[in-house]
């Protein structure tokens, strides 16, 4: 096995940003049906979400690059999910408290963070 | 698909044990601080993976024995290859594990030998991060690293994956629903199998006088005057008049006072269906005087967006376009007065070609 002179946490957020990346991907293409089925704002909120799948994708390449506004925009963007995840969970709307929605809405987006915050993550990216 | 099959709960239980034991376990392999995070981090997923798998041999044991042998093997491979992450195929061996596994799951969520469930599809996704972790190459590695075709591998591997497994488990839950659901994640009440004769004369006095009290209403001004508005959009085939006064009064059942109406958008106009009465409360099912007849169902998983009140389904990875949000909607029983074919007076829905039909006369 080959050893590493740096960190890797960019990696590693890589790869679970781009993980969202596909789960917002995937929602927008399940909305494609309704869409066609006559929902017009479901064929608008669709189509955003394919573009912010394009987005997040791209902000995990600027985080991998070590990009000091990839970074930001991750943090702002998990914290953001975080936030709507415990609304969700916490208001009595009968939202689905499973394993999967724990995995992709809570724990991922706080892996993220704890893996982009602190100093000395702060410090490799320019 | 959104909830935990009960048979594999216990590999929930096993994956959950495993996390803390390969955390502390690896810390003690020599080579531990060798390697990037990357690889630790796909070592330790891969063991959480390894315990699931082991945790469900012995209630497949019995019923199951080529499964629990594969569960065996799986497992026994996943702990191995997350305590040998030194080895110099490592990255191959693991990649091609992980991804055979996934592709192994989902032929037997496709043949029917298992259905798929949070256990399965949670693990799925631990499965491909892992898969992304060990293949993703980390800047400043040291020797040959093949960072193309890893590259590759991740860039193809990852998206299809979870694109073909959302699409597998999302099919094959609609297509083969479990016996309380139906439709689009409508849960349905639990009755007895088949209608007793007491039961058959009560849903019918119940559509009687249903039909009876909402019959004024086929002229949509007077429903309008009483209170019902359109609760979505109207370029819809069919639309759900709300009357958000008796959805707050929270009369039971009450044929004089259902919460709502539902109307087909034809090119005439609005014509009436049916009603539709609901409950205040989620989880709480209504009186089934009909028995199997007239039993409610809970809509759960929908998205549902405020702009225009539309909806989709959440996905597999419980999660919604961008701007709907996940609710679950109260349980609901709906009489039908036009004849609805498919599934009769009480179906979770009506007929589309009835709606269609409506249209076109």
């Amino acid at each position: 096995m080959e050893r590493t002179a740096t960190t890797s946490r960019p990696e590693m957020v890589f790869v679970l940003v781009l993980l969202q990346s596909i789960f917002w991907m995937v929602a927008g293409i399940s909305s494609i049906p309704f869409a066609l089925g006559g929902e017009l704002h479901m064929a608008a909120l669709g189509l955003v979400s394919l573009l912010f799948a394009l987005f997040v994708c791209l902000v995990g390449i600027g985080v991998l690059w070590r990009r000091r506004w990839a970074r930001r925009t991750a943090l702002g963007l998990e914290l953001a999910c975080l936030l709507g995840s415990a609304l969700e969970l916490g208001l009595p709307i009968g939202a689905n408290h499973g394993p999967v929605a724990l995995l992709t809405n809570v724990v991922v987006p706080a892996a993220v963070i704890w893996l982009l915050w602190g100093r000395t993550t702060r410090s490799v990216f320019s | 698909m959104y909830s935990i099959s009960p048979a594999h709960a216990i590999g929930l239980v096993g994956g959950l044990a495993a996390l803390p034991l390969a955390l502390i376990a690896l810390r003690f392999h020599p080579r531990w601080r060798s390697v990037p995070g990357t690889v630790q981090a796909a070592a330790v997923l891969m063991a959480v993976s390894g315990g699931v798998h082991l945790a469900l041999i012995p209630h497949h044991l019995a019923t199951q024995p080529l499964t629990s042998l594969l569960f065996l093997l799986n497992g026994i491979a996943f702990i191995t290859l997350s305590a040998t992450f030194t080895w110099k195929y490592w990255r191959l061996a693991s990649a091609a594990l992980l991804i055979t596994t996934v592709l192994g799951y989902l032929v037997y969520v496709a043949i029917g030998f298992e259905g798929p469930d949070q256990v399965g599809i949670a693990t799925k996704l631990v499965e491909v991060t892992a898969l992304g972790l060990a293949l993703v190459p980390v800047r400043g590695e040291i020797g040959r690293t093949h960072r193309s075709w890893r590259w590759a591998t991740l860039g193809v591997a990852m998206p299809m994956l979870l694109v073909i497994t959302g699409a597998t488990v999302w099919i094959v839950d609609l297509a083969r629903p479990d016996p309380r659901h139906v439709h689009a994640g409508a849960l349905l009440q639990a009755t007895n199998p088949f209608p007793t004769p007491p039961q058959v004369e009560a849903a019918d006095r119940l559509y009687a006088a249903t039909k009876t009290a909402i019959l004024p209403y086929e002229d949509w001004h007077q429903a309008w005057a009483a209170g019902y508005r359109p609760g979505g959009s109207t370029t819809l085939p069919s639309t759900h008049w709300i009357n958000q006064r008796y959805v707050d009064a929270g009369y039971v059942m009450d044929p004089q006072r259902p919460q709502g109406l539902v109307y087909a958008n034809t090119h005439h106009g609005p014509v009436l269906l049916g009603a539709m009465f609901q409950m205040k409360g989620l989880n709480q099912f209504g009186p089934d005087p009909g028995g199997p007849i007239t039993r409610w169902h809970q809509h759960e998983n929908i998205c549902i967006t405020p702009f225009g009140f539309e909806f989709s389904l959440m996905t597999p990875y419980a999660t919604c376009a961008i701007g709907a949000v996940d609710i679950s909607a109260s349980p609901m029983l709906h009489v039908w007065i036009v004849d609805n074919p498919r599934g009769g007076p009480f179906a979770v829905d009506i007929d589309p070609t009835v709606v269609a039909a409506l249209d076109r006369s």
